[in-house]
């Protein structure tokens, strides 16, 4: 940062005032400080260290081992889990198509939906508080409990969706679900969605109510329709929080570990197996150099789609 | 007090830094239990006193083993035990690491299979070769516990992965539950779908469960005993004729199950054949407490789907040994860990474990009350393989081959199912 030079001069005018504080002292005071400051810090460095930076950094070391997670003797692999990975493992490739697909499917059906609920129940009338409250409940459930709702209602046999399609003469619509390899995803995923959508549309009812109603008003005396206001007032204003929204949805869908163990078991099967069940499997058949190897991976993955979402959507304006 | 500076501060913590990148360098590994894979000898005398943690993942057994536990602790003034459980998944992943310490499962169980070796290679087990316990077992149900000549686990259980039968809707559809070949099993099921009932309730949703047809199916079909040992090593392939076979068999079984199946969990399965809806419940003899307790009054049998032809199995049924229970290397408190192992394995305790939680036991002259052991107690005499499925020391080449089946039954064919397992197989080679 550039100081301008008639400000530097205003400041030592200032300085050499009687009674002014010693320019020595005030200089010292930013970067000297009494060192019992620095203790407080301490444990949050501490733990930080301890249970993220160094489990962080051995991951890292792992990686390039064939070690089994028990024995004392290990080998250094170089690259080969990582080539592995990609090349030789069509388990950890159909894991990476099926998370990818699920985080594709889970970002824009949740997003859409929260948006539209949100904008359903802006107005905080006592029908439209009781609403939110509903919808934001799943919420509030643990992921194992909802895993067992839901695999409730999609058991083939008991389950409520087949008992309601049968019961409304809909048979020829009653299906497999879970059982489905090429539906089964699909129906995760609107669990996923039916989980989470409540929480999202509270981050985009708090961006829709700090819109000002005068620019509704302003539109509406130019004649321009609902769309059009939805266009041009409340889409730009709630942009930040779809940011947020679809950041956030991201690195959850990416991490639905336990919903998918809760509802598909474990291990899932092929169908359902993303990155994070498959680096949990892979660590339980005592693969820990690979394991560590996949999580690299999995982590660069979380922080690539993250960063071309934000470069791609262009949702934040810039400097925000 | 003196003042230090930012660039002092940032040395500091620069220091703690690289300490902690140094610590995290400092390699994996480190040092295996005390125990070696050989197991050093489990204290036959020492103090029985303290808290001995128990691990293993019978859930549906802990008021069992509650009462068995006040028993022991009655007999020894000063000691407890307190059961760490988890569920069977859970237990298979994460057991190994929880237990090296020493300071969880003094006693402990571990599966057949690829988790006992696993453990022995970790050294994590004692040897109870000489233990007093050891002398309690049938010696030939020992074999799953051994290691070279080292006893390092008792397996405690024996149980039979095979359908369990409602005699009552075979007696009143006229099916034999003894069918001596694939024609007579396909038969058996004809008569009970004609007489109105689902013949086989299969859990093809759950993978662990689902997967126990796959012992009975395997076991008459493989040329060899230690078949899946040898797909794991590439001697056999999936794509071998009578694997093909097998899968073939699988694809006939698809009219006889519940609809749906491959996406049944176990608890519907059990309902299913608890509730007299279906007339078979393929898991295994495990499951009789749990659909006792969902309510089934009518008599169970054990029914081996033989898949042989002509009558020439080689063998009439399927049981595992497994539930192995082991004294922990690197627990402070071996002693009253390896007197509580003991206290299970003496017949009366081992009869009250299984009339209980209806579940045979390796223990000898253990006298069965449970009116469903003792029906199914003829078993223990039969010429049953040991179940194939825990041959397999990588879980993912046992969930392929095993998914290879619950594919054929959803619609894949077996040559497809066989192609896809075998290139997961070979993957890991």
């Amino acid at each position: 940062m550039s100081i301008h030079p008639g400000t530097a001069a205003k400041t030592s005018a200032l300085d050499s005032r009687p009674g002014a504080p010693d320019p020595k002292a005030r200089r010292r005071s930013p970067t000297r400080v009494n060192p019992a400051l620095y203790l407080f810090p301490l444990p949050a460095v501490a733990i930080t260290a301890f249970f993220l930076v160094m489990p962080t950094l051995q991951a890292f070391q792992y990686a390039v081992t064939d070690w089994n997670g028990f024995s004392a003797a290990f080998n250094y692999v170089g690259m080969d889990n990582f080539i592995r990975a990609f090349t030789k493992d069509s388990l950890f490739t159909n894991a990476l198509t099926n998370n990818l697909k699920f985080v594709l499917l889970v970002v824009v059906a949740q997003t859409v939906f929260s948006l539209l609920l949100a904008l359903l129940l802006t107005k905080n009338s006592r029908g439209s508080i009781l609403l939110r409250a509903l919808f934001f409940f799943p919420t509030i459930l643990s992921s194992v409990s909802v895993a067992f709702i839901w695999k409730f209602i999609y058991d083939p046999n008991f389950g409520l969706a087949n008992s309601v399609l049968g019961a409304v003469g809909l048979e020829s619509l009653q299906g497999s679900y879970l059982g489905n390899n090429v539906q089964a995803l699909y129906w995760v995923a609107m669990t996923q969605v039916w989980f989470h959508a409540g929480q999202m549309m509270v981050v985009f009812i708090a961006g829709l109510q700090a819109i000002p109603r005068e620019l509704y008003e302003a539109a509406e005396m130019d004649g321009a329709g609902k769309w059009q206001q939805f266009k041009s007032i409340t889409w730009p204003f709630v942009a930040p929080a779809t940011s947020i929204v679809v950041a956030y949805t991201t690195v959850q869908s990416f991490k639905a570990f336990d919903l998918i163990l809760g509802i598909a078991g474990n291990p899932p099967k092929a169908s359902l197996d993303i990155l994070s069940t498959r680096i949990y499997s892979t660590f339980a058949n005592s693969e820990f150099g690979y394991a560590a190897a996949q999580s690299i991976i999995f982590m660069a993955m979380i922080a690539l789609v993250t960063w071309l979402q934000r470069r791609l959507l262009r949702l934040t304006p810039k400097g925000e | 007090m003196s003042q230090i500076s930012r660039r002092q501060a940032l040395s500091v913590l620069g220091a703690i830094g690289f300490g902690a990148t140094a610590a995290a360098c400092a390699g994996p590994g480190g040092s295996t239990a005390p125990g070696g894979s050989a197991g050093a000898v489990a204290p036959s005398a020492g103090n029985i006193t303290g808290k001995v943690s128990f691990a293993h993942w019978r859930g549906e057994d802990k008021v069992v083993f509650d009462e068995l536990i006040k028993r022991f602790a009655a007999l020894h003034q000063g000691v407890e035990v307190a059961q760490d459980i988890s569920t069977s998944n859970d237990y298979n992943a994460q057991a190994l690491q929880k237990l090296r310490g020493g300071s969880i499962g003094d006693a402990f169980a571990t599966f057949r299979g690829s988790q006992f070796n696993n453990f022995t290679q970790a050294g994590i087990y004692t040897d109870l070769k000489d233990s007093k316990a050891a002398s309690n077992y049938q010696p030939g149900l020992l074999a799953a516990g051994k290691s070279g000549s080292s006893q390092l686990g008792l397996p405690y259980q024996v149980v039979f992965p095979m359908p369990m039968a409602n005699v009552d809707l075979f007696d009143k559809a006229g099916a034999d539950t003894a069918p001596k070949d694939w024609r007579a099993f396909l038969a058996m099921c004809e008569k009970l779908a004609a007489s109105g009932v689902i013949p086989i309730s299969w859990p093809g949703g759950d993978v662990g469960n689902g997967g126990q047809l796959f012992n009975c199916m395997i076991a008459n079909n493989a040329p060899v005993d230690d078949m899946c040992a040898q797909i794991e090593q590439g001697k056999l392939k999936c794509t071998d004729d009578w694997f093909l076979k097998m899968l073939g068999q699988y694809k006939d079984l698809v009219p006889y199950l519940q609809p749906n199946a491959t996406g049944t969990a176990v608890e519907p399965a059990q309902n299913l054949f608890s509730q007299g809806k279906a007339a078979m419940l393929a898991t295994g003899s495990y499951h009789i407490a749990a659909v006792r307790g969902l309510g089934a009054k009518f008599p169970i049998e054990l029914v081996f789907p033989n898949t042989s032809t002509g009558g020439n199995a080689k063998y009439e049924g399927v049981y595992n040994a497994t539930f192995i229970l082991g004294v922990n290397a690197a627990s402070k408190n071996q002693a009253a860990a390896a007197a509580w192992i003991d206290f299970l394995s003496e017949p009366e305790n081992a009869a009250y474990y299984a009339n209980q939680t209806a579940q045979h036991v390796s223990v000898d002259k253990v006298d069965y009350t449970n009116p469903d052991l003792k029906r199914l107690s003829p078993w223990l005499g039969k010429k049953t393989a040991l179940a194939a499925r825990f041959q397999f020391q990588n879980l993912d080449v046992r969930n392929a081959v095993e998914a290879s089946a619950t594919a054929v039954i959803s619609g894949t064919s077996p040559e497809q199912a066989a192609e896809a397992a075998q290139k997961i197989v070979d993957e890991r080679l």
